[in-house]
């Protein structure tokens, strides 16, 4: 597999598994972004004073007064040094941390590319995109329980054209807000996968979920979004309700979900305009997903006030 | 006796959607909301400003009484003093 520009690596296996998941997600590092990684017998620790903020198993520290983002792994020894005013990170993975190789590579190295990615203008939102028959972009906002990769699954299923089901980077497209999608299969818990009632799928066993790719749904895979309907999402009661959300619940929402915007001085300002900015581009709403949403026949556009 | 001067923190990001302000606090991680006229007194907070010339910028905006501008600016600025949204600077 040929490499991607932008990274090193001095462990090819790990090099090739790396390339395989960023071709993948049809995200691979922008020009001018730096991602070296070392395989190493013994990771480095670097001091660092600073309160740690976990995010499942990882820790993250950043901020003042030492500047670059510091990021560790809680399952097995590795960090990653983000430069405040550089667009490197340098990552030391030890060769225990290889055996959790795809779980590694969805949490930790993840999050330090979120990192990174910011240094090019992309900030990421967990969130769910699609696009209507209609081609209005639709966002699906909310926590990993609050019906995103269901209602993405169903929504793929009557042929939308999805994203993503989660992994989501804000991006200022000349005057509007797009969405770029990380692609992934969608993940489906057991509850989610009964409701849509399809056969197949990719077990994800450590994860205890099944993942469809959009294809399998019948859906295509669409890279970016411009969102004109934002959806924060929960699941709850027996009948789908959605009503809009006041400027004071989307700004709360957005900064929830987009929570990186709080942890680096640099490009601060621009994250949170960018925030600003998809909330008025976009139409609003709260929405109480039930089962009843998959015998709609046109989904989440039924609900809509 | 100079009137001190008020600052905004340089940990404090800002922006509005609707009116609605929206104030970022880096250091200690947390957002709060505040109305139009926080934010009125927050934007012009960029840059040194004393209490009088607060008082005139929301005097500007608004057709109030100087009474009223007086005590919303008086009561604003205790409170962000207080969660070290503002700082004095000498």
């Amino acid at each position: 597999m040929t490499s991607i520009p932008g990274i090193t690596c001095n462990d090819p296996g790990l090099e090739a598994a790396v390339t395989a998941w960023l071709t993948e997600s049809r995200m691979p590092l922008p020009a001018g972004l730096l991602l070296q990684v070392e395989v190493v017998d013994r990771v480095t620790e670097l001091e660092d004073p600073r309160e740690v903020f976990l995010q499942g198993d990882v820790a993250i520290q950043a901020g003042e007064p030492l500047g670059w983002v510091h990021i560790t792994w809680r399952v097995a020894p590795a960090r990653a040094r983000i430069e405040e005013h550089r667009p490197e990170a340098t990552v030391q993975i030890s060769r225990q941390a290889l055996g959790e190789l795809d779980y590694l590579l969805r949490s930790f190295l993840l999050v330090s590319l979120i990192f990174l990615w910011k240094r090019d203008g992309r900030y990421h939102v967990h969130a769910g995109t699609a696009i209507d028959s209609a081609g209005r972009g639709w966002m699906l906002i909310g926590n990993s329980c609050s019906g995103k990769s269901t209602t993405t699954a169903l929504l793929a299923s009557r042929g939308w054209q999805v994203s993503t089901d989660d992994i989501a980077f804000l991006e200022a497209r000349g005057d509007r807000v797009s969405v770029l999608g990380f692609r992934s299969p969608i993940a489906l818990r057991t509850g989610g996968f009964q409701l849509l009632g399809k056969a197949g799928g990719i077990p994800l066993e450590s994860r205890g979920k099944t993942g469809f790719w959009p294809e399998e749904l019948g859906s295509t895979w669409v890279q970016r979004v411009e969102p004109e309907i934002i959806v924060f999402t929960s699941v709850g009661g027996d009948r789908t309700a959605i009503a809009p959300a006041s400027p004071a619940e989307v700004m709360r929402e957005l900064l929830q979900w987009s929570l990186w915007v709080m942890f680096e001085p640099t490009a601060a300002q621009e994250h949170l305009d960018l925030l600003a900015r998809l909330g008025r581009q976009a139409r609003c709403y709260h929405a109480r997903l039930a089962p009843d949403l998959f015998a709609a026949p046109h989904a989440l556009e039924d609900f809509l006030p | 006796m100079s009137e001190p001067r008020f600052l905004r923190h340089s940990d404090i990001r800002l922006t509005s959607l609707e009116g609605e302000g929206v104030v970022l606090h880096l250091k200690e991680r947390r957002y709060f909301s505040v109305n139009e006229t926080g934010l009125v007194l927050l934007e012009a907070l960029k840059q040194p400003r004393t209490f009088t010339e607060l008082v005139a910028e929301l005097l500007r905006e608004y057709e109030v009484t100087e009474g009223t501008a007086a005590t919303t600016t008086r009561e604003f600025l205790d409170h962000c003093l207080a969660t070290a949204v503002v700082e004095t600077i000498e």
